[in-house]
Order: C-alpha cells, then structure tokens, then sequence
C-alpha cells in the first residue's frame, strides 16, 4: 500500500485529545503532588517528596483508608465472582425462566449508585432495617470491624448481575463438544465443571477480576451515599479519603494521595496478572 | 515519494517529545488566573437585571425561596433568579470551586467555619460592610461572617444545634420540668428506658447530623469557649481530662439511645422520633420541618443535656448563625445579587421565609407564626454557647474528634478512643 504524508495527520485528532485531557491533566496532577496548594490560592510551596513521606509514615487516616480498600476488594472481587459464577452456571440454559432470571439479576446494574445507597440504608438501619425485621442481629453499618463488609455486600448485589453475563457469554462459547466427550468419558456435572467449563471461562474470569477490581477501587459514590460525607474512618477506602482531602482545601496532598492510589492500582492489577499466569502454568 | 517517510518508531518518539513538551507545560503550576475583582463595594451600582444565580444548599428550602423570588422578581421585573442547590456534604466540598470562576452563585451561602474561611482566603466574598442591608441584622448574630475588619457575609439562619425534645412524652412520663445537671438528666433518662420509651433517638451513623451532639457534651466541660479552636492549634488535646469526662459521659449515655445506634441513619433517628417513640432527637432545631413532614403532630421543645453538677452550669444551650449569604467578588451582576441580598433582609420576606421553613433567621423585627419557632423562641434570650464545633476549620480533625465519641458508644474506651483522636490531630495540625 502506498503511504502519504497525509496519513499521519489522522491520528492527531486522538493524539490531542489524549494529550489534553489524559497527559497534561496527569502531568499537573503529578505536579501538584510536590506542592502545597490548597486549590485556590495564587501561590504555594514547592515540598519536593514531603507529601508522599507523609503519607506513608505519618497518615492514620490514609493508612486505614487503604487497609479499608484492600479488604473491601477481597470481600467483592470473591463474592461477586463466586456468586456471578454460579448464577451464569445456573441460568446459562436458554429457556424463559432463566432469561426472565437473568434480567431480574441485571436489574440492580441499571440503578444509580445513589439509589442503591439509599436502598441499602434503609436495609441495614439498626432499628427499621430488613434485616432487622428479618431478625439478623447487628448494627452493621456501625460496626466498627464489619462496616466494610456490609457495604461489599451492598456492592456485589449492585454489580454481581453484571458480571453474569461475561460469564454467560463465555460459557455459550464453549463447544458443546467438549462437554459431551466429558460426558462420554464419565465425567459427572462437578468433573465437567471443574474440568471444562472452569478452565474455558479463564478469559471471562480475568475480565471479571479485573473489572471488579477496579469498581472496588471507585466505589466512591456507594460509599458516600451509604456512610455520609465524610465516611467514617470504618468505612473511608482511597477514593473518598482523597475526596476528603480534597475538601480540605489540601489539593496538593490530595494529588500526593492519587499518586498512591495509582500506584496501589497498578500493583493490584499487575499481582493479578502474576497470579492468572501462574494459575495457568505460564 | 517515498512510501517510508516516517517509521513507527518515529511517530512514536515524535508523539512522545510532544507529550513531554505538554507536560512540561503543564507544570507551570497553578495560578495564573485573574485575580478576583477583590472585596471592594465597587460594582454594586449594576443594573438589577438578569439571570442570577443564587447558590446554597437546602434543598428543603426551595419551595419557600420560590415564594421569595417571585416577590422579588415582581419588585425586580428585568431579573430572574435561579437556585443552584447542591446537597449539603457536597456543597461544603465544592461549592468554592464552583463559585470562584464567578459564573455560578452570583448570589450564594457558605457554611460559618472553615468554608466561610476559605471563600474569604479566595477573595471570592464581597465586602459588605458599610451597605444598608447589614443594618436590618441583629451584630451580635452575624460576627460569623465578619473577617478582616470587614462584613463579609451575613449569617441569616439561626439554629439550635441541641437536642429537640417532645414535651408531651416527658410530661406524660412526669418529666414536664428537665434536670439541670447531670445525673438528674440520667435520671430522666433511667425513667423512661423504664416506662418503655426511647430515650434517646441519635443519628450515630450519620457524622453530619449524629456529631451535633458534641456541642452539647462540651459545652460546659470544655475549659474554653474555644476548646476545639485549641485542640486545633495544639495548646489543648482531647486526651485531656475534660474531653475524657465528656468521652466517659457518652458512654453513660450508651444504654439510653435507640438500639444500634452507630449505625442509624438521620432519617431513622428522625422516624423513632416523629413516631412518638423517642424522647428526645440528638441534632438541632433545624430537624423540626423534617419531623413534622414526618407526621409529627405533637408540640416540640429544647434541651441541651447539662453535663455538670447542678449550679456549675455557664450554658444552657448551643446555637449556630449560619447559611452565611454573600455576594460574588467574581460576579458580573452584583449589583442585581446585592438586591436579592437586600430583599431576603427585608424582615416581612425573612419572616416568609423563617416561618416557611421552621427556623429562626437574624434578620431584626421579624414576626414569627410558627409555632414551632414560637416554641423554641425563650432560647433567643438564653445563655447559649456559638457551636463548638465549628470551631473547627479542618474536617479530617473534626471528623476524628467526633468520631471518638461514635467510637466510644460502639463499646471502645473512651482513653483509647481519644488516644486515636489525638494523634489524628497531631498528624492533620
């Protein structure tokens, strides 16, 4: 094919695009993190690496936010997972019951993160709860050490619907061949699950873990609307610390917290990339 | 031509000197913008004409101020008002960042405390002081918009961040008259656990409305009126022992609220008490719209548990002049925001609006008709305390001071409790 000069000029659209509003807009972020801006003053201070030494030897706060935020990821990464498995498992038939199944469990995908907080509220409230109606003793939200989980709870009722459908998609993918030659060679439902269908559905699992990961990581808005703003240190994880902080008027440590969140981001996800490679013998 | 003129790895490097050259840009750092129009008077001899936008944060006022804007607008037929209301947690984030460009909040509220501080540090109020309006405001109510030597804003809400109580119920109970001292409040307190009510409806899992309490527990334990003021300077800490007394108070308190308490939400709290449930609501004055859309058809009073031996007393209670208007340094139409400014100080409009919403206002000679604001109108006149808790201008330091006596109610003791809080403090000073 012949090449032009004029072919080069098409990238540039994007090329400015992703400069202006992803480059420049983290360079400055980056920036900011060695100052001491409060986020609006006309001056500031430059404070070098101040912000981030801070923040890694003398921050409680940050510190328990980000404890907060790793059990939280645990908590919805395994149950959203697990349980969005099962319902894939369970409803990858095509049959009317298990569509109108399948819409019912999407159906909490389509609300506001807002509205799920209320929703949930009101669910966990001590005294005019579901729960307590039900008769689950328990504070809940004002647990001290349960808090985070009861808001993963809240998160993988959220998404979990989601999440079925990639593992819908990848189990119709799956050659029914191999399932019948399974079959044929006495492999019972548990076999053909751990055997087939559990080693096909590796993509869609690392899409899952992925995604959920970093929905783990946003849950700013299920927080804030569960926990109020600012969320008590219980329920504090990276996102909304920074937001606090931000509010603050402390704009330069809150640019020195997103670099830590960034970081943590990235370790988290390259872990998991470690992690499906060797689960995959590579 | 040559089909080759560039390599992949050419426009890649191309590409990234340009991002390089960007970012580097972009490091020229803030600032940069037009400084604001400053705080002189100059600029509200405008024309009173024009789309204004009034930014504040009670969404349950609005139908009340479309009451007001459209008195004003008959008065002011070439302006139009438009409210931009943002929920209270996010106005206090980011209400300066939106109004600082000038393009919203021509008009707008701060919060008294560390927002009204900051919109001052951004030059964005304009200086008052000196124009007709401030005379209509009671001075010694609206020192909270006072800063520099200059009238800011003016504080227009007054409320009363104390315990709402429901008359009724302590009367039937035998408790017409409450206690002014502290066992006698428990006392109360034992009684009516007893007789199957709730004593105490308190929002511990909402920090916003659960943390009203404090100003209460510290009002008359605290060494100084500003206490928290020097627990934020660092020449006071809340492992003292008059922080401890208040952290162990609240842990006597424990059994009196409504079970789970740490983990109710305000609506809840409000519920128990609306109901008839609970005694007494642990938030303030301004819960008495909301209680009465709730249902609530019985008469509502105030009390703010008096947390010393009878006599030692120096308060009886907590009030807050907040909802700080202002007009816009950065507004193109100040003159028309002015106006608006002049038409809420107006005492019949104030009266609109303080008997349209439940709350008291600190605008001079307004007639108060409703009878809840008749109610709680005797705490006009007593010896009541600037909330403490707004003393505050760092939130990470309320938040952990507050959440010291969350912690305690939740069954930590109160010496580790305020041990965290301190050092909270110490790192966030």
């Amino acid at each position: 094919m012949r090449r032009t000069w004029g072919l080069y000029l098409f990238p540039i659209p994007a090329l400015a695009l992703y400069l202006a509003f992803f480059v420049l807009p983290a360079a400055q972020g980056l920036q900011y993190a060695t100052t001491d801006w409060d986020g609006f003053s006309p001056g500031f201070n430059r404070v070098g690496a101040d912000n981030l030494v801070r923040i890694a030897t003398d921050d409680d706060q940050f510190a328990n936010a980000l404890g907060n935020n790793l059990t939280f990821l645990l908590a919805v990464v395994s149950g959203q997972t697990v349980l969005a498995l099962g319902l894939a498992v369970l409803l990858a038939a095509r049959s009317r019951g298990s569509t109108a199944l399948r819409a019912l469990f999407f159906l909490p995908t389509v609300l506001s993160s807002i509205s799920v907080a209320f929703v949930w509220r009101f669910v966990y409230d001590p005294n005019l709860g579901l729960l307590h109606s039900l008769g689950v003793p328990g504070t809940f939200l004002g647990d001290e050490d349960t808090a985070i989980l009861w808001v993963a709870v809240a998160q993988v009722w959220f998404h979990a619907g989601q999440m079925m459908v990639i593992f819908i998609a990848g189990i119709n993918q799956i050659p029914a061949e191999l399932h019948e030659a399974a079959h044929v060679d006495g492999a019972g439902r548990w076999q053909r699950f751990r055997f087939v269908t559990w080693p096909m559905l590796a993509p869609a699992t690392a899409l899952v873990v992925a995604y959920t990961t970093i929905q783990s990581f946003k849950a700013f808005d299920l927080i804030l609307g569960l926990a109020g703003n600012p969320p008590r240190s219980s329920l504090d994880i990276l996102s909304t610390r920074i937001y606090t902080t931000f509010a603050n008027s402390q704009l330069g440590y809150a640019a020195a917290e997103s670099v830590v969140f960034m970081v943590a981001i990235g370790v988290v996800t390259w872990l998991q990339g470690r992690a499906a490679r060797i689960g995959a013998g590579r | 031509m040559s089909n080759h003129v560039f390599s992949r790895r050419g426009l890649l490097k191309a590409a990234g000197l340009t991002g390089g050259a960007v970012a580097l840009a972009a490091c020229a750092g803030p600032g940069g913008e037009a400084a604001p129009r400053g705080s002189g008077a100059a600029g509200f001899d405008g024309p009173v004409e024009g789309e204004l936008s009034f930014a504040h944060w009670r969404a349950e006022d609005k139908e009340v101020f479309d009451q007001v804007i459209a008195s004003f607008t008959r008065k002011h037929p070439k302006v139009t008002v438009r409210q931009d209301i943002s929920a209270s947690a996010d106005y206090q984030s980011t209400a300066l960042t939106k109004i600082r460009g000038g393009g919203v909040g021509d008009a707008f509220t701060a919060f008294r405390g560390a927002q009204f501080a900051n919109i001052a540090s951004a030059g964005v109020w304009s200086d008052l002081t000196g124009q007709s309006l401030v005379d209509a405001y009671e001075p010694a109510l609206i020192t909270a918009g006072a800063g520099g030597g200059k009238q800011l804003g003016l504080p227009y809400q007054l409320v009363f961040n104390m315990p709402v109580t429901n008359p009724d119920l302590l009367a039937t109970h035998g408790y017409a008259n409450l206690p002014q001292d502290w066992d006698g409040f428990l006392g109360v307190l034992d009684g009516l656990r007893s007789k199957g009510v709730t004593p105490i409806a308190w929002p511990g899992g909402d920090s916003g409305n659960g943390g009203q309490l404090i100003n209460s527990m510290v009002m008359n334990n605290a060494p100084a009126d500003d206490a928290f003021a020097r627990v934020e300077a660092g020449t006071l800490k809340v492992t003292d022992d008059w922080f401890l007394t208040t952290l162990r108070q609240y842990e006597q308190l424990k059994p009196y609220f409504q079970d789970g308490a740490t983990g109710s939400a305000n609506e809840a709290a409000m519920q128990l008490f609306a109901t008839g449930k609970a005694a007494f609501l642990a938030t303030g004055s301004y819960a008495a719209g909301p209680v009465r859309k709730l249902g609530a058809r019985f008469p509502l009073g105030l009390y703010a548990p008096i947390t010393v031996a009878a006599g030692q007393a120096r308060y009886e209670g907590i009030f807050n002049a907040t909802f700080i208007l202002g007009v816009n340094a950065n507004s193109s139409k100040r003159g028309a925001a002015l106006a608006w400014l002049q038409h809420l100080s107006d005492p019949a409009v104030a009266g609109v609006y303080a008997n349209g919403t439940s709350q008291h206002v600190t605008v001079k000679g307004v007639e108060y008709t409703n009878a809840d604001l008749k109610a709680f109108a005797p705490w006009l006149t007593r010896k009541t305390l600037l909330a403490p808790r707004f003393q505050f201008n760092n939130l990470d330091i309320r938040t952990a001071v507050e959440e010291a006596a969350v912690k305690v109610v939740g069954g930590t003791k109160p010496e580790e409790a305020a041990e965290a809080a301190q050092r909270v403090v110490d790192q966030k000073r």
